[in-house]
């Protein structure tokens, strides 16, 4: 078991990327080598023992290792990006793109995460107990394909197009979330328990199912009539019907 | 500047070189017969010295390739690496930047480029991305197979006015040669339709394909250009259109060729080799079409091999275009050039386990397998249709061994097994096969012989060395290391400068710029330009004055001169 904690030297006014605080990266190295890895803030190459007070309790195999952030990383991106296994705990905020295309292992955070949150994701956890913000689980400019597995919670609420292009996995959003969730869908399932507007337009295949209120549905579903998941009654609509599309949208 | 390449395992078709020992020197960017002894030194120690590799079809600059960049920034998410002290910053794996691409040629050990289609009122575009285009001489091919001008004159046929347009649309566009995509085609999608065969009108017009094919055929060898006309043919990604196919190459025996040269060059073949009637029976006719190219020397035609993966289809040939986004349910995007043409952008991605897809990969082997001259069918992916040019190496490794098709061909789709031959070739490609399909072909089709594609005094001094040496390397064993010797020349040598070795960019000179200038009787031009005239006043968005490239856009120009030949001389 190896247990890595980080902590802000000093508050992060400039965007910093993490792609390099990840389990995989972590896994096995000393403080001094973690000390060495490559963190750019802005414009400006640095290093996370820069930026970073780092802890190292053991060592182990990146399943085996456990990341603690500790403090205010809500400048920081790209944390746990491409993560095959291993933990992070984050015990405040984060900035976007937290868990990109990650396959695997598990991402805790108390706080709030800016957009991009499991941004085209394969497999893995994420829970966030806080808020998410614009593309939960979303795929990046121009990708046709957004989360493709594993699973993501958040406690509270998400802004917009959560789950875009999503392919596969399963979001569940305990509150509400912004317009356009599941947008182009291409399979996997979104749970929203509050409400949302505009659901799953341009879905071709996947499920959106809706607890709360529908503000605004989109012309473009096709009225199946009532259904019992997991035994709760739903109107069950298919579409995009433009499209001629097979995605389910369950609507309380 | 000096230069002397030892103990090279020299393979140069052309001069009837088969990987002896020779010595090359070269002086002032030129091959030369000898040097002085101050010359500097390469020692190749033995591994394989070829001629730097010629590409006579990719998409590499202009309107459509930028379109691609723009619809596709996942691609430009791929192939990204920083700036160094001497290479600039690249992105993009299917539609690279501008720079990548001079780079990742020349680490392929490839000197010289042609961009496939250029539509003459996108010239410019086209010309402002060449320039930037590090290392690589380069070119671009002039669309004609659907301009008003060119069917108005065929209609009336007026070969005389023809070949002027021809030859200022050369002018207009620097273009060094006439490519002709789905001719009349590209007319008919602006208004929704498609041209189903070589013999259907266009509608406004009253001209066939097949008459827009010959009388650029025609012009072609009147003005005596030093490449043929490139055809794509029409129907093409259509099933069953090898026949089209068929009925547009034999088109080629109504002319006779003014150079040493093909009259016809059929591009992407892998794309026109179509049999069957649907998806559902769809099967490779490539051996259909390769007879008939054994049959008739008048005609080449290049590969366009596809490769697995990600891949980004652009084309003149708006309709079919339109089809494919439909088919695949993918993002699409839609040109229309006026009075020239149309053009669409689809990404697609190429899977081994999709019959159909498994099915062009094996037709685009089969191709090169089954023709028996290699002159006749160059090795192109049609890039970056059936994938990016980065995987020549790949195509060359399949084409020289038949136990890496084999391995390959277990991992695909099993219909490739009943709907082509390819698991029963076992023809293997040797390096003068290859040389010939990668530069000597290509440069005797691109009509740039003398100059490109040989290693004989007088040519320009591009030459590659690869890490492989030919006596002590099994190619049809040992796959895996010529697949890697070719995607990574140990020596680039363009123009006698060393700009890449080890794989590495070590210089970044900017390459020439071919264009052909090919001479009417002014009569001819007069007469031609009238028409022109009113078609501007009438018709283009632009005004004639802002129509033609300027010389500012070629700052580093190579001019071919052709023209009407004399008559004594015919």
């Amino acid at each position: 078991m190896q247990t890595v904690t980080l902590k802000p030297k000093k508050e992060i006014k400039i965007s910093v990327e993490g792609e390099n605080i990840s389990a995989d990266i972590f896994s096995g190295k000393t403080e001094k080598e973690i000390h060495a890895l490559v963190a750019w803030m802005g414009n400006q190459k640095t290093t996370i023992g820069e930026l970073f007070s780092v802890k190292v309790e053991g060592s182990g195999p990146a399943a085996d290792t456990k990341i603690i952030l500790e403090g205010d990383f809500s400048r920081v991106k790209r944390i746990g990006e491409g993560m095959t296994a291993g933990l992070i705990l984050i015990t405040g905020n984060v900035d976007m793109h937290l868990g990109a295309k990650m396959s695997g292992g598990k991402i805790s955070v108390k706080g709030n995460v800016d957009s991009w949150a499991g941004r085209e994701m394969k497999g893995g956890e994420l829970i966030i107990e806080g808020n998410a913000a614009y593309y939960l689980g979303a795929g990046y400019r121009g990708e046709s394909c957004g989360m493709r597995g594993g699973k993501i919670t958040v406690m509270g609420n998400a802004l917009d197009f959560v789950g875009e292009h999503m392919c596969g996995g399963e979001i569940i959003v305990k509150g509400n979330t912004g317009i356009l969730p599941g947008l182009s869908n291409n399979g996997g399932k979104i749970v929203i328990g509050g409400n949302t507007s505009r659901p799953g337009s341009e879905m071709s295949k996947g499920t959106i199912i809706v607890n709360g209120k529908v503000e605004e549905m989109m012309p473009v579903f096709k009225l199946e009539g009532d259904e019992i998941v997991d035994g709760v009654t739903y109107k069950k609509y298919t579409g995009d019907v433009i499209g001629n599309g097979k995605g389910l949208l369950y609507v309380k | 500047m000096e230069l002397l390449i030892k103990n090279g395992a020299v393979v140069d078709p052309v001069n009837g070189n088969k990987g002896d020992k020779t010595d090359i020197s070269i002086k002032d960017g030129k091959i030369v017969k000898t040097v002085s002894s101050k010359a500097t030194i390469i020692d190749a120690g033995g591994r394989l010295v070829m001629a730097g590799g010629v590409d006579a079809h990719s998409h590499i600059a202009g309107a459509k390739v930028n379109v691609g960049r723009m619809m596709r920034p996942e691609d430009s998410r791929s192939g990204i690496s920083p700036r160094t002290k001497i290479t600039r910053p690249c992105t993009g794996y299917t539609v690279p930047n501008v720079y990548a691409m001079g780079y990742r040629y020349a680490q392929m050990g490839y000197t010289t480029v042609f961009e496939a289609a250029q539509a003459i009122m996108k010239a410019r575009h086209t010309h402002e991305e060449l320039e930037e285009i590090p290392i690589i001489d380069k070119g671009a091919l002039t669309l004609f197979g659907s301009n008003w001008p060119t069917m108005d004159f065929v209609r009336e046929k007026d070969m005389d006015k023809l070949a002027a347009y021809v030859s200022w649309g050369l002018l207009a566009s620097r273009g060094f040669g006439v490519k002709c995509v789905n001719p009349g085609g590209g007319e008919m999608w602006g208004f929704g339709k498609n041209v189903t065969g070589i013999d259907d009108v266009v509608p406004g017009f009253d001209v066939t394909p097949k008459e827009i094919i010959v009388s650029l055929m025609k012009v072609n060898e009147m003005l005596g250009l030093p490449h043929s006309v490139h055809l794509h043919c029409n129907n093409l990604g259509n099933p069953g259109n090898y026949k089209t196919t068929l009925a547009s190459m034999e088109l080629a025996n109504q002319v006779k060729a003014s150079k040493k040269r093909q009259v016809m060059h059929v591009t992407h073949l892998l794309f026109n080799s179509w049999g069957g009637t649907n998806w559902g029976d769809f099967e490779s006719k490539a051996d259909e079409v390769a007879n008939f190219l054994n049959n008739h020397k008048n005609v080449t035609g290049d590969m366009g091999q596809m490769i697995f993966g990600s891949a980004t289809t652009m084309t003149a040939d708006g309709p079919k275009q339109y089809a494919n986004a439909k088919l695949l349910h993918a993002k699409w995007s839609n040109g229309d050039v006026e009075l020239e043409d149309a053009s669409g952008v689809v990404p697609i991605y190429y899977v081994k386990q999709i019959s159909v897809h498994a099915i062009m990969w094996a037709i685009g082997l089969e191709l090169a397998l089954l023709t028996k001259d290699p002159y006749q069918m160059l090795l192109t992916t049609d890039h970056p249709n059936g994938g990016p040019f980065v995987n020549y190496s790949e195509v060359i490794a399949l084409l020289m061994s038949n136990k890496k098709r084999q391995e390959e061909i277990k991992t695909v789709h099993e219909a490739v097994h009943a709907k082509n031959k390819l698991p029963g070739l076992d023809r293997e490609l040797d390096f003068s096969e290859i040389a010939i399909m990668t530069r000597a072909g290509t440069a005797k089709v691109l009509g740039l012989l003398d100059t490109k594609g040989h290693l004989g005094v007088g040519a320009d001094a591009d030459i590659s060395i690869y890490d492989i040496k030919p006596d002590q390397i099994d190619p049809t064993v040992e796959h895996a290391k010529i697949k890697s010797a070719f995607s990574s020349a140990a020596y680039t040598i363009k123009g006698g400068n060393v700009v890449v070795k080890d794989g590495q960019i070590t210089a970044t000179p900017l390459g020439r710029t071919y264009w052909v200038d090919a001479k009417v009787p002014q009569q001819h031009h007069d007469e031609m330009m009238k028409d022109i005239v009113k078609k501007f006043k009438n018709y283009y968005s632009m005004q004639l004055a802002n129509y033609m490239v300027q010389d500012e856009y070629l700052t580093h120009q190579q001019v071919v001169k052709a023209g009407i030949i004399p008559a004594e001389v015919n």
